[in-house]
């Protein structure tokens, strides 16, 4: 926090400085109110509610019962939350690899061609579809004996007779794919915005030493992108570990709770079995997790005010 | 050689990442009578695609629910970016004590995952009356909007300069005035972009109206399509499936729209 820029701009000031400070106070605090209380009371009251339950066991009705930590021991013994875990890494990583490399490789093929954003368009259009339609379009296509197996069998290629959605871990990577399919384009337009404004000189340099392709990538693109790459990839993870339209439209968490990721989970323990307890645990750790995923990236964004 | 290699694979990709979609106008367009799981892939398209959407219309009551999510999606943003932009106002220019510890605090608030609030949320609302109310999604898609605004204004506002400010006051304006008059002018265009990216986000949330709401005149229409997908999802593909489409088309039109405007709300928020 202490990286923040804070610009010396009150040298210049035309202003008589100790009225104008109090007037200003004031107004500073009836414009700052709304949000602050908003905030407060809606998101952080919550917050900490949430984080008592987990501790605690409660169903809604009557006070709710000390349990110390054994909500946190039933998440990592019980076995379909064991399950649970595994999916929601599993979704971590098929995250990072599919639409984020797919993003990538996207944008260092168009950024610099001719009609490249017409070339994205196909990608972008999945972003602007909601997890439910996507889960809706894919349940369809992954129907066992659906289009995907027919067109397999059509093609001569192995797997058509995969049941798609009912066997677990298949459900899990099938659904990471579509989920791949509706954010590969964004974050292929965000490594766009990152290409496009790195400097010319050292890419044309490196181009007439003779660098293309393969070797520019990895030399120049690569290095220059990193600091956007982090981001790209803290915010994937961030989305990943709540992943739930997709998985709750497709498969529901099922069969049995196969393929059930910890946002899912949360949400059946909570709404579901009435086990605020058990639920809230599951969500004070999403949370951990998050935050930890989302230090490399909020440093960036707390620290430097870029241009746009 | 590589000239062609490159638009090719190109666009051999995005024809695979366009297969979907054909799958479902195609399927969408014809009547449930006629759909077979065989001929998935067979072309079709016609009025009957606009007979399939009626009847989604009809069968999810998805009138109440449309006419719901258009109010979420306009007023939540709509307070949010003012309120966010007042944040932003009051520590930027109106140089608010420790204004970096209430942005902190006001930003955080978007850190946390959404599973954070869901359950005494579900609980305070049914409490104070406001489950499943209009009002009550109002005022939470509004809170969920309102640290992203409240970020991206705060960096938008360091970018004008101080004298503008200064000048204001020697003119006798209030800080209201300045507010209103200057600074919220000034920075239409960072405005419409939170606007649009938030607009999007509510259009397309399941997760809250699922747990705040039941009625389907309240209920958003994402909890609402899920709802016609389970209960007809296996005699009238057809129906669900225009269903989809349907609900999709105002937010893709509008992405398609306003790309420019949008990657540049992605930017400004520095994604």
């Amino acid at each position: 926090m202490t990286l923040l820029r804070q610009p010396e701009r009150a040298a210049t000031s035309a202003l008589p400085a100790p009225r104008a400070r109090s007037t200003y106070r004031w107004s500073a605090w009836g414009f700052t109110a709304p949000g602050v209380l908003i905030v407060a009371v809606l998101l952080y009251l919550p917050f900490l509610w949430t984080t008592y339950l987990s501790f605690t066991r409660y169903n809604g009705l009557g006070a709710p019962e000390w349990l110390g930590l054994a909500n946190y021991e039933q998440m990592f013994s019980d076995p379909a939350l064991l399950t649970s875990l595994r999916n929601t890494a599993l979704w971590v990583v098929g995250t990072i690899v599919v639409p984020v490399g797919l993003g990538l490789l996207i944008a260092v093929l168009t950024y610099d061609m001719r009609f490249g954003s017409w070339f994205r368009l196909p990608f972008l259009i999945p972003y602007a579809i909601s997890g439910v339609a996507v889960g809706i379009i894919w349940s369809f296509v992954l129907q066992t004996d659906g289009a995907l197996s027919q067109a397999l069998s059509f093609l001569g290629l192995p797997g058509s007779d995969s049941r798609w959605l009912l066997d677990a871990p298949l459900n899990t990577f099938v659904m990471i794919g579509a989920a791949a399919w509706q954010a590969s384009g964004v974050n292929a337009l965000l490594f766009v915005i990152g290409l496009q404004s790195i400097p010319k000189e050292p890419v044309e340099a490196a181009r007439v030493d003779g660098a293309s392709g393969v070797r520019l990538f990895r030399s120049i693109l690569w290095p220059m992108l990193r600091p956007l790459t982090t981001v790209v990839i803290g915010l994937s993870i961030v989305a990943s570990l709540k992943t739930f339209d997709i998985v709750w439209v497709m498969t529901e968490g099922g069969p049995g709770r196969s393929s059930e990721t910890l946002a899912v989970t949360m949400y059946r323990e909570t709404f579901v079995r009435t086990e605020y307890g058990l639920g809230a645990a599951i969500s004070v750790f999403l949370t951990v997790v998050t935050l930890i995923a989302s230090i490399t990236y909020l440093r960036r964004q707390l620290s430097e005010r870029r241009a746009v | 050689m590589t000239r062609f290699v490159r638009p090719a694979f190109l666009g051999l990709l995005g024809l695979v990442w366009l297969t979907p979609i054909y799958l479902i106008v195609v399927n969408a367009s014809r009547l449930p009578s006629e759909y077979s799981s065989r001929s998935v892939w067979k072309p079709a398209f016609g009025p009957d695609l606009w007979q399939n959407m009626t009847d989604a219309w009809e069968r999810a009551d998805l009138s109440a629910s449309a006419l719901s999510t258009a109010i979420y999606s306009v007023l939540g943003p709509l307070i949010a970016v003012l309120i966010g932009a007042a944040v932003g106002f009051a520590i930027v220019a109106l140089r608010l004590p420790h204004g970096f510890f209430w942005f902190v605090l006001v930003f955080g608030g978007t850190i946390f995952p959404l599973q954070m609030i869901l359950m005494p949320l579900f609980v305070g609302y049914a409490e104070t009356g406001l489950y499943n109310t209009r009002l009550g999604l109002i005022l939470v898609y509004t809170v969920i909007a309102v640290p992203f605004s409240a970020f991206v204004m705060r960096n938008f506002f360091s970018g004008i300069a101080r004298h503008v400010f200064e000048a204001a006051v020697v003119d006798g304006a209030t800080t209201w005035r300045i507010f209103w008059r200057i600074y919220l002018p000034m920075s239409a265009s960072a405005l419409v972009a939170i606007f649009i990216l938030q607009a999007t986000f509510i259009w397309n949330d399941l997760l809250l109206g699922l747990t705040l709401s039941q009625s389907s005149d309240v209920r958003p229409l994402m909890p609402a399509l899920t709802a016609l997908q389970s209960t007809y999802g296996g005699s009238a593909m057809p129906t669900v499936l225009a269903g989809g489409l349907l609900v999709s088309l105002p937010t893709v039109v509008l992405f398609l729209a306003t790309q420019r405007i949008f990657s540049r709300g992605l930017a400004l928020g520095q994604f």
